[in-house]
């Protein structure tokens, strides 16, 4: 099969460079190795949707199996389970990339356009106040209390109902997402979405791309065909990690040996606080409220924790409590008077994708003595605002566990469980594999997302990120993929 | 000398016994039956996985005196288990399984015995699974919070242990369509 380009992915990245090759009248094909599910095929079931919408049905884990990667899987990506959280990436994080990672034309002027056009898009609003549940007012309160600095958050949700089931996916159709809004502008432009179609390998002669070779698949994952398309443009916007992956099997040149490293995370853990009344953390918008004290985007600083909410359905908070049997079980008993908060690191270790015996991703990472210390004060500052807030108990599910009974305990606390599978962390937000510059013995693709030396390869996913961003990263992979689209366009009609 | 050789021992189960799990699963898979009521109804699960998995799963869920709780025959976690790792990925699979062979025939070492798990007392099983979770070998602490994962979605997945937490559910009704 004969078309202009192949955009390998739709979730934030993939759904925009779609739109935009589409609409610039290109015969453009996008590949999703996942399936297509809708808010029709929703059922706010953990064990149901888990499986469903994420990778390797929700247990992909770093190869130490100290960190579960919670990535998503099907149309629309990540979009269609996250928690809708909309920052533009800092500016001190683009500034930082224009002059020490020298790449062009993303300032934070030269940005905003693009963050504008997608915020417009998603219908990206500020969660009303009256929407916070109680699990974010404790935060809000604790915040207050201590004097930090803290605000409410932007989304993009439009007629939610507050069901609290985001990682779900919506059974409301609530989300502004790819799947909702990008998805289907992109296919009203003429574009082909192929669902259950994986990638295999990029087909080129060293210099230029001449096409992509695919598999489709049954819903288990069984071959039951294999396609091939002639095409000059590959975009890959499979994440940080498929992206790298799918560029590593295929031989793709990389003399810089930059291909895959530079993996950043956002590794993140819980701290749990117990309350006499009811906090019913799993109603309402999840994540509504922030505090920003304890981050910096220095390069170098000791502040690296963002700080929100992480309240969990029962199989995920029963992942997370320390411990097994009866007093696991009574722990569980107490599940509507917790109030759960996450530091989620602004991780500068790096790790690596790199490719399996079995052909698959796998990812090597390890957090360097500053993060775990940087981490370590994260929780510690999650720790004082939900007794700030009134917690009678915090639990910090380290190996073993820290249980308080006060602030006073506090310092007292020995944080050297913080060390690989030493307490439960996720990461939900891989970046950085085939960083972005002018300087192509320092990245991997042009600041206009272009391999250096690959003609007609793009990237356009959170791949691109030199550093990780402290924060969510969808309307940055959006805003990104808007940035490098023109110039994919541009690629696709000169060839 | 007895601390020594625990040391050692508990040093010999991290991660470079993990691959000749499956050797020591073909060497002292014998002796296990199923219940009547699983024979030919399990699809990958063989009869020794299905015991350390019912073994852990027992713990895991095991309920405090004061509280009646479903059992995890009452929700079938096991069987739950068995139809979701049907549709993991081979290579997930094939580590689980050899984890499930190292924890049935090693692990018993950490608390010095040479009994395999499913036939230890439940005092001796939990002293097994807390060494375990507290190992000083990172990728065997992640192996126990794997498996952990899987028993705890194989159990509060059901409706039935929701009125324990106060879990009021779906606010949907939808016919279930998972493993």
């Amino acid at each position: 099969m004969a078309v202009d380009a192949v955009v390998v992915g739709t979730g934030a990245g993939g759904s925009i460079a779609l739109r935009e090759l589409a609409r610039a009248g290109l015969n453009v094909v996008a590949l999703e190795e996942g399936d297509y599910l809708t808010s029709a095929d929703f059922t706010q079931r953990e064990d149901e949707m888990i499986p469903r919408l994420f990778q390797d049905q929700g247990g992909r884990t770093t190869d130490d199996l100290a960190i579960r990667i919670l990535q998503g899987r099907g149309v629309g990506g990540s979009t269609v389970h996250n928690t809708n959280l909309c920052k533009r990436v800092p500016d001190e994080i683009l500034d930082l990339w224009s002059t020490k990672y020298r790449v062009s034309g993303v300032t934070p002027a030269e940005m905003r356009p693009h963050f504008e056009r997608i915020e417009s898009d998603l219908s990206v609003s500020l969660i009303p106040t009256e929407a916070r549940n109680r699990n974010n007012d404790i935060l809000r309160l604790g915040v207050e209390a201590l004097g930090w600095r803290g605000g409410q958050l932007k989304h993009n949700r439009v007629g939610c109902r507050g069901s609290g089931f985001c990682e779900l996916g919506c059974v409301y159709n609530a989300k502004q997402n790819a799947l909702k809004i990008v998805l289907p502008q992109a296919e009203e432009a003429g574009a082909k979405i192929c669902a259950l179609v994986r990638a295999t390998k990029i087909v080129h002669d060293g210099c230029e791309v001449k096409g992509l070779v695919a598999e489709a698949t049954d819903d288990e994952g069984r071959v039951t065909a294999t396609l091939t398309f002639r095409t000059r443009v590959v975009v890959l916007a499979a994440s940080a990690i498929g992206s790298a992956a799918l560029a590593q099997k295929s031989f793709v040149p990389d003399p810089s040996h930059l291909l895959g490293k530079g993996l950043r995370i956002h590794p993140g853990a819980v701290v749990a606080g117990w309350f006499v009344d009811d906090v019913v953390g799993d109603k309402g918008i999840p994540q509504s409220y922030e505090c920003t004290e304890h981050l910096s985007f220095e390069e170098g600083s000791d502040k690296r924790a963002w700080i929100t909410t992480a309240f969990a359905h029962p199989i995920g908070t029963a992942c997370v409590l320390p411990g097994f049997g009866a007093a696991h079980m009574r722990a569980m008993r107490e599940y509507r008077k917790y109030a759960v908060l996450t530091a989620m690191l602004h991780d500068e270790s790096s790790g690596e994708v790199y490719v399996g015996r079995d052909g698959r991703p796998k990812m090597r990472y390890e957090m360097n003595a500053a993060d775990r210390k940087g981490l370590a004060k994260g929780l510690h500052a999650c720790a004082e605002i939900l007794f700030a807030a009134g917690a009678r108990e915090v639990v910090i599910p380290g190996i073993p566990p820290v249980r308080l009974r006060s602030a006073k305990e506090l310092s007292s606390v020995d944080y050297s469980f913080v060390r690989p599978a030493g307490l439960p962390l996720t990461a939900v937000h891989p970046m950085g594999t085939m960083r972005m510059g002018d300087d192509r013995r320092t990245s991997v693709v042009t600041s206009e997302g272009e391999h250096h030396h690959l003609r007609g390869l793009f990237v356009a996913d959170g791949s691109l990120f030199p550093t990780s961003l402290g924060g969510p990263p969808q309307i940055g992979i959006y805003s990104f993929s808007h940035h490098i689209a023109p110039h994919a366009v541009a690629r696709a009609r000169r060839v | 000398m007895v601390s020594f050789s625990r040391r050692r021992l508990a040093q010999m189960l991290g991660a470079s016994l993990l691959p000749i799990g499956g050797v020591i699963a073909v060497v002292r898979s014998t002796g296990y039956e199923l219940p009547l009521v699983r024979r030919g109804r399990l699809v990958v699960l063989s009869a020794s996985e299905f015991s350390v998995l019912d073994a852990v799963a027992r713990r895991m869920c095991a309920a405090p005196a004061e509280l009646v709780a479903p059992s995890v025959d009452d929700v079938d976690v096991v069987g739950f288990i068995d139809r979701f790792v049907a549709t993991m990925n081979e290579t997930i699979r094939t580590d689980l399984f050899r984890f499930l062979s190292v924890l049935e025939q090693l692990c018993p070492l950490l608390i010095g015995s040479v009994t395999r798990f499913s036939k230890l007392d439940p005092q001796s099983q939990d002293s097994v699974l807390a060494k375990l979770e507290a190992h000083d070998d990172g990728l065997l602490r992640g192996a126990f919070s794997g498996l952990k994962a899987l028993i705890f979605m194989g159990y509060y997945r059901d409706p039935l242990t929701w009125p324990l937490l106060r879990y009021d559910g779906p606010t949907i009704a939808r016919a279930a369509g998972g493993p």
